[in-house]
């Protein structure tokens, strides 16, 4: 985190370079279950992921904060933001995650950035046929 | 050369009961951590355990204990530690609590430390002793100790032991 | 063995505050440098459908062309060069290809041909390059990147040849490209076109009206605003539809606009997808303006750009990669006395934008 200053003039034009400052992490996952008529709410998909931090991080883990800012119950996707510092630890969890109610299960992360504006703009959903 | 590095920990095992200490062993000590690591820290905290942790010596009269943990993940190892409430030995839960006096890079600067802090302790509790004749039992009791090269361990298991008498 | 958890990769936002009116603005200069335009988004307070001006320049983005299974060599065509990349500015980038994975082709405006290519696809067509910047550890990645407009890439010269020999007999590189022209339009492609399967495509327009949303108060860019994070935030909640109405303590999201908040009682967001040029958002912002002279209860707007994710370059031509989100996007809130806060973010290895 350096702020790096290039002022020209005071009011008239200033430029300030950020690095790393972003506060939180945005991800754009999908769930993948084996059985596809499987519904799954909101609720119950925060409390699955959290099940998946605690058995990977422990009781520390599951007290990790993270938001479900989105979910699409039909295409099971879902918008997380987490604190930058608990990326890798959501992540990681999300990976190993291979089991709901005893069906096979994985998350596909589709899309991983600092801006929250940055997922609504991919071009790989392009659809152009 | 470059050598494996390595966190002590000096920890002092508290119980309500002191004989039950003597229940205790090596393998007992490390499965209460590790369960301790697993709970509070789950399988990532398990797999870092698994390697190069190890109770490096346990004294069943005064509770001492020397943890071996790996330096690159000590801290997450050692925030498992007040966790723990209880140790399972031979069929008997016995309620203690750990209170780390130390943290070394050997163990050779984890056994100064130990007996530098039994030293304070005994000038802290000679004084509480009540009769002249009390006094001089733990006098004499350290004087017995011998101090030959290489013993220095057993003679700080006499020190403590004689703590205990006094308490 | 053990690694530091709480670290993420590099991430860069550069935040430029100025007016319309300072001869030091950069920002037709940082609009044209983001090449490929991936989607546009506009998002006006206060307004429940927008005024026909801003209309007509949504309408008249220039339409793009999709290619399918186009050999690369056939941007190297005599006829093609003449007629397209030494006339005005060509905007062509592969199609359906990700450049974590696949080899990416991208031809820029000023006439540089930047191609992305993996270890083995590199060795055989032979023409130097660089190794990519999105290495890591082993060089498995490499970037090619010839002016077309050099005396030496004349149709028939050496370096020209190279290349095509390269791009025709050896490596063979086919994929679906899109292209658009400046300002010929299709008429200059029209050669290129006819020879493999296209189609046209008309940048996709959507707009759709948000009422009772909470938003920032955003003053004029004097003023201390919020944290040029949080604003992000919030514009990209607003643009992805995720309700900011949460409290500290709800279980499922804790996400809240930032404050001080007003809240307007309707706004309209319209977005437009497809290969963009940028003179067309240019036009679009100069709208704006035109918009924003006119008293209105709230007196700001603001417009995002997404560059493509898996173009070879961002701005300027500089190398451009994916990794985690591959964002290189720019944001824009123009204020009614003609001031301005542009937000430039991207990410990973990335240089610093312009």
């Amino acid at each position: 985190m350096s702020p790096a200053d290039k002022k020209d003039k005071p009011a008239d034009y200033q430029r300030v370079v950020l690095k790393n400052a972003s506060p939180y992490h945005y991800m754009k996952v999908c769930l993948v279950l084996e059985d596809e008529s499987t519904r799954l709410s909101a609720v119950d998909l925060k409390q699955f992921i959290i099940s998946g931090l605690k058995s990977l991080y422990g009781e520390v883990g599951a007290a990790l904060t993270f938001d479900l800012l989105k979910y699409d119950e039909d295409t099971l996707t879902a918008f997380l933001r987490v604190n930058s510092r608990g990326l890798v630890k959501l992540w990681s969890s999300l990976t190993l995650l291979g089991s709901y109610q005893n069906q096979a299960c994985a998350f596909r992360v589709l899309q991983v950035s600092p801006f929250l504006l940055a997922l609504t703009g991919n071009s790989r959903e392009l659809q152009l046929d | 050369m470059v050598r494996v590095k390595s966190r002590y920990l000096l920890c002092e095992l508290n119980v309500s009961d002191r004989s039950s200490l003597l229940l205790l062993d090596d393998r007992a000590v490390s499965a209460a951590v590790k369960a301790a690591v697993a709970r509070t820290h789950g399988d990532y905290g398990a797999a870092l355990c698994s390697i190069r942790f190890n109770v490096k010596y346990l004294n069943a009269h005064t509770g001492i204990v020397f943890l071996r943990f790996p330096k690159s993940c000590y801290r997450l190892l050692w925030s498992a530690l007040p966790f723990i409430t209880s140790i399972e030995t031979r069929g008997q839960k016995i309620p203690c609590f750990f209170n780390c006096l130390h943290v070394g890079g050997t163990i050779r600067t984890c056994q100064k430390f130990l007996i530098r802090y039994n030293k304070q302790q005994l000038h802290r509790m000679l004084p509480t002793c009540k009769t002249k004749e009390e006094e001089n039992q733990v006098c004499e009791a350290i004087l017995n100790c011998s101090l030959t090269g290489g013993r220095r361990e057993a003679f700080e298991d006499e020190f403590e032991s004689e703590e205990d008498e006094e308490e | 063995m053990s690694v530091d958890l709480d670290q993420t990769p590099r991430s860069l936002l550069v935040c430029d505050r100025s007016s319309f009116l300072n001869e030091k603005n950069r920002i037709s200069s940082q609009v044209e440098q983001l090449h490929f335009n991936y989607k546009v988004s506009l998002l006006l307070p206060e307004c429940s459908s927008a005024p026909s001006h801003l209309d007509a320049v949504f309408n008249s983005f220039n339409s793009f062309y999709l290619i399918r299974n186009m050999p690369i060599y056939e941007l190297l065509d005599k006829h093609f060069l003449k007629t397209a990349v030494y006339q005005g500015s060509v905007y062509g980038v592969s199609y359906r290809t990700r450049i974590d994975e696949d080899n990416c082709v991208a031809l820029m405006p000023n006439g540089h041909l930047s191609l992305s290519l993996d270890k083995d696809s590199f060795e055989l067509l032979g023409v130097e390059g660089k190794p990519s910047r999105f290495n890591h550890r082993t060089t498995c990645r490499y970037v090619v990147c010839v002016d077309l407009t050099d005396s030496s890439m004349a149709p028939g010269g050496r370096g020209y040849q190279r290349l095509l020999t390269g791009l025709r007999s050896r490596l063979q590189l086919k994929t679906d490209f899109l292209l658009s022209h400046h300002p010929g339009g299709g008429a200059s492609l029209q050669d290129l076109l006819s020879r493999y399967d296209w189609s046209e495509h008309r940048p996709d327009v959507s707009s759709h009206t948000l009422t009772d949303l909470s938003c920032p108060a955003l003053q004029s860019c004097d003023l201390q605003s919020c944290d040029p994070h949080s604003l992000l935030e919030w514009i990209g909640a607003v643009d992805a539809h995720i309700s900011c109405e949460n409290s500290s303590s709800s279980f499922l999201s804790s996400l809240v606009c930032p404050e001080p908040k007003t809240t307007v009682s309707r706004a309209l967001s319209v977005s437009v997808c497809g290969l963009l040029l940028p003179q067309d958002v240019h036009r679009l912002i100069q709208q704006i303006r035109y918009y924003l002279e006119q008293p209105r209860l709230e007196s700001w707007v603001s417009l995002t750009v997404h560059g493509f994710v898996d173009s070879p370059v961002s701005w300027r031509g500089n190398e451009h990669g994916v990794l985690r989100g591959g964002e290189n996007f720019y944001s824009l809130l123009i204020f009614h006395d003609q001031t301005y806060q542009l937000h430039l973010a991207t990410g990973a290895h990335d240089t610093c934008p312009p």
